[in-house]
């Protein structure tokens, strides 16, 4: 027997999980990634409009100090000096620190001519820290006109706006140092995400702890950076960090100076609700499955156990055991799968009790064969100046017909008889016609006695359900007279010896009495006659079998067939044994191996004569 | 369909049979009723055979006719020969008007069946038969069966 692999029900099983879990899977990874795209999108217009904002607030702070500080200026370009309208305009706003003047000296570098200031002394200490870069700064603004810095240690800044006359041809760079704590103090404590107020060459003015004075590229390398002159206002992109990190940065252009605001968050605290979604998903994937196990392990054990119990069932009819039956209630495939294996067991079940019993009946059938055939004489005998041959071929394995001879006194009977129909049953009648006449036999009667004596026994055996055709003869050995009685049976020929050879003239046949077949009535009452058998005459007694001889075209020999066989065999009226050897070899020579149709049975008695 | 075809027509006073096909042990005669009948005609030319368990069924069927008188027309060799040989085919009122005699030529091969009439070709006790008969190719043919067997049925 072939291995067993997997269980079907785990099949089922597997099936019923993995599908789900594979399409679950795919929804999953498609939902997060547009999830994500979206989440991606969300952060990226959020941070793009804080950063935008941020710019417009710095914007608006740095244009309100500066228009705060116009009639400043313009009070100063037109006295040459600070009035007391500067002093009251600076005075009462309270984020103006100092206000200080550069014109142009005699060697062209600008030199401090003017200063405001609201503490005494405090924008000396500032601009000396200054000091180093001021040549840098005034280069700047002179390219410029406008520049924003911060000292990176406090919240103030220093916006230099360069004034030009109305020739163009005398340069003023004003220095307003103002405060911008809110603005400064928004950048330092952005917690979802950091920001940075950043200059062109990407130098952190504001922005988280730490970050002011240093480059923003030490932190992260957005690619707006890299472009100077790009006139992209804002924008946004995925980048990564010095550390590896993946950020989301956007920016948004000042529109003061060269400032811009810049805004990063960690893509993975961003994306952080889609990992909670994947998190969640996974628990409700397991919740799922978990379920999805539970009802395929329902489903599949109604199935698996019918099929194991179809299984079983064929292991009991490989080892022969076919009255094994299936207990499958359900009424699907599987159950009606099972409901023709019951039939089907049950039907071989039959047939091979069906074949036990054909055997056996078979069995039985070559038993009667064999007692039949002791029924029947020799076929070849010489009784006194009759001599007698015989051929008896019965249609299967046991025959309707039967022949007979035997000796009474100084006479010779000769039986022949056919029952109706062939085979076992027809059989049965012939012993039953074999057993009367071994009595009858003893009786030394007439046929005609003797016929009305077997046909009460056929019929007392059958009860009038099979019948027999007969003729009986008796020939006497001294006088040569041939008594016969016909029960409804092929007339026998008698063949007169001629001078000639045999014609169809000369056949005779013996019908001139008949009477009723055997076992047709009870009390039948029959008739016979006599004629006279002379020296060198034969009679040829067959059954109805013989003209029906079919060749494996089933056609039939017929009558005339027959009879020219009969006239050809006998036309030089020979011994018996030749007599009925010529006709077998005609008869067989049509019949080319066919099977019978009915029993063939014919014999030949002739009188030879005393010598 | 059956093997054997019968076709029944209930006139007044008779019933006309017309028969055909095989008549053996799987033949119903039952289902077809001839008592009650004062004349019963039988057509037999489209009989083909019939085995001696057929003729156990034909002599019971014939037996429920009663007093009937039955007379069979065109009655084929088949039938022909079971008349003469087996005693009581032929019910005791029953009475052959024709019949078919098979003639051939034994050169050419042709056969042919010649119809014997009651009153032309035979009466009772006696057979007249056409002095010659020939084939359609002008032979003349003879008689293919043994006349004192074949016409025993008429000289009884």
């Amino acid at each position: 027997m072939k291995k067993r692999g997997i269980s079907i029900r785990y099949k089922i099983l597997l099936l019923l999980t993995s599908l789900p879990l594979i399409t679950l899977s795919v929804y999953l990874v498609l939902a997060l990634r547009i999830f994500e795209d979206d989440k991606i999108a969300y952060v990226f217009d959020s941070s793009s409009n804080m950063s935008g904002t941020m710019a417009a607030q710095i914007k608006t702070q740095l244009n309100s100090v500066l228009g705060t500080t116009k009639p400043i200026f313009q009070d100063y370009l037109t006295q040459q000096k600070f009035t007391s309208i500067s002093d009251s305009i600076f005075l009462n706003e309270y984020n103006l620190e100092a206000v200080v003047v550069f014109t142009p000296g005699q060697a062209g570098s600008y030199q401090q001519t003017a200063l405001l200031e609201k503490v005494p002394g405090q924008t000396v200490g500032v601009l000396g820290g200054l000091q180093s870069q001021m040549a840098t700064y005034f280069t700047e603004v002179e390219a410029t006109r406008r520049m924003v810095k911060v000292p990176f240690s406090d919240d103030r800044v220093f916006i230099f706006e360069k004034v030009s006359d109305e020739t163009k041809t005398r340069n003023t760079i004003f220095l307003v140092i103002a405060r911008m704590s809110e603005a400064a103090e928004m950048f330092r404590t952005a917690l979802s995400q950091k920001m940075y107020l950043i200059s062109q060459d990407g130098t952190v003015l504001f922005g988280p702890d730490g970050s002011p004075g240093r480059k923003l590229q030490e932190t992260v390398a957005p690619a707006f950076l890299k472009n100077i002159s790009s006139q992209v206002a804002q924008g946004a992109e995925t980048t990564k960090a010095s550390n590896g990190t993946e950020l989301l940065v956007s920016f948004s252009r000042a529109g003061f100076g060269d400032l811009t605001v810049v805004t990063t968050v960690e893509k993975e605290k961003a994306l952080g609700a889609v990992q909670i979604l994947i998190r969640k998903s996974l628990i409700f994937f397991g919740i799922l499955i978990a379920a999805t196990v539970i009802l395929s392990l329902f489903a599949s054990s109604g199935i698996t156990q019918a099929l194991t119990q179809l299984f079983s069932a064929t292991q009991k009819v490989a080892e022969g055991d076919f009255n094994i039956r299936v207990d499958v209630k359900s009424n699907d495939e599987v159950g009606s799968l099972a409901d023709n294996f019951n039939i089907m067991a049950a039907e071989v079940s039959r047939l091979l009790e069906q074949t036990a019993e054909k055997a056996r009946m078979e069995s039985e059938l070559q038993t009667a064969k064999t007692v039949q055939e002791t029924l029947f004489p020799e076929t070849r005998a010489k009784i006194g100046p009759l001599a007698i041959a015989g051929y008896y071929e019965p249609a299967s394995e046991c025959g309707g017909d039967w022949w007979h001879y035997c000796q009474i006194g100084n006479k010779i009977f000769l039986w022949i008889g056919d029952a109706t129909g062939h085979g076992a049953p027809a059989a049965l009648i012939t012993s039953a016609a074999k057993s009367a006449s071994t009595i009858i036999e003893r009786l030394n009667i007439s046929p005609a006695k003797a016929l009305e004596l077997l046909n009460r026994s056929i019929y007392d055996v059958s009860k009038g359900r099979i019948m027999m055709t007969f003729f009986l003869a008796s020939f006497d050995l001294e006088t040569g007279e041939l008594v016969y009685c016909n029960a409804s049976h092929e007339a026998p020929f008698l063949i007169k010896k001629g001078e000639g050879p045999l014609k169809k003239k000369d056949l005779i046949p013996l019908n001139e009495v008949n009477n009723p077949r055997l076992g047709q009535a009870r009390d039948s009452v029959y008739e016979q006659t006599s004629i006279q058998v002379e020296e060198g005459d034969s009679v040829f007694f067959y059954t109805d079998g013989i003209p029906d001889i079919q060749n494996p075209g089933k056609e039939a020999w017929g009558e005339r067939e027959f009879l020219k066989a009969l006239i050809a065999a006998n036309k030089d009226y020979p011994g018996v044994n030749d007599s009925v050897d010529r006709f077998v070899v005609t008869f067989q020579g049509h019949r080319q191996g066919a099977p019978l149709v009915d029993d063939v049975t014919f014999f030949v008695v002739k009188h030879e004569g005393l010598q | 369909m059956g093997k054997l075809d019968v076709k029944m027509n209930k006139a007044a006073d008779k019933l006309t049979i017309q028969m055909a096909g095989t008549i053996d042990e799987d033949v119903d005669f039952s289902q077809f009723n001839l008592a009650g009948n004062q004349a019963i005609e039988v057509e037999l030319s489209g009989l083909k055979s019939i085995n001696s368990c057929g003729i156990r069924e034909w002599i019971k069927w014939m037996g429920t006719a009663g007093g009937a008188s039955v007379s069979f027309s065109h009655c084929p060799k088949v039938i022909v020969d079971q008349i003469n040989m087996v005693d009581g085919f032929l019910p005791a009122t029953g009475k052959v008007t024709s019949f078919y005699v098979p003639y051939y030529n034994d050169d050419s091969g042709s056969e042919k069946n010649v119809l014997f009439r009651y009153g032309t070709e035979f009466q009772e006790g006696s057979v007249t038969p056409p002095s010659s008969v020939k084939d359609e190719e002008g032979n003349e043919m003879e008689m293919d069966v043994i006349e004192s067997k074949y016409f025993k049925f008429i000289k009884k």
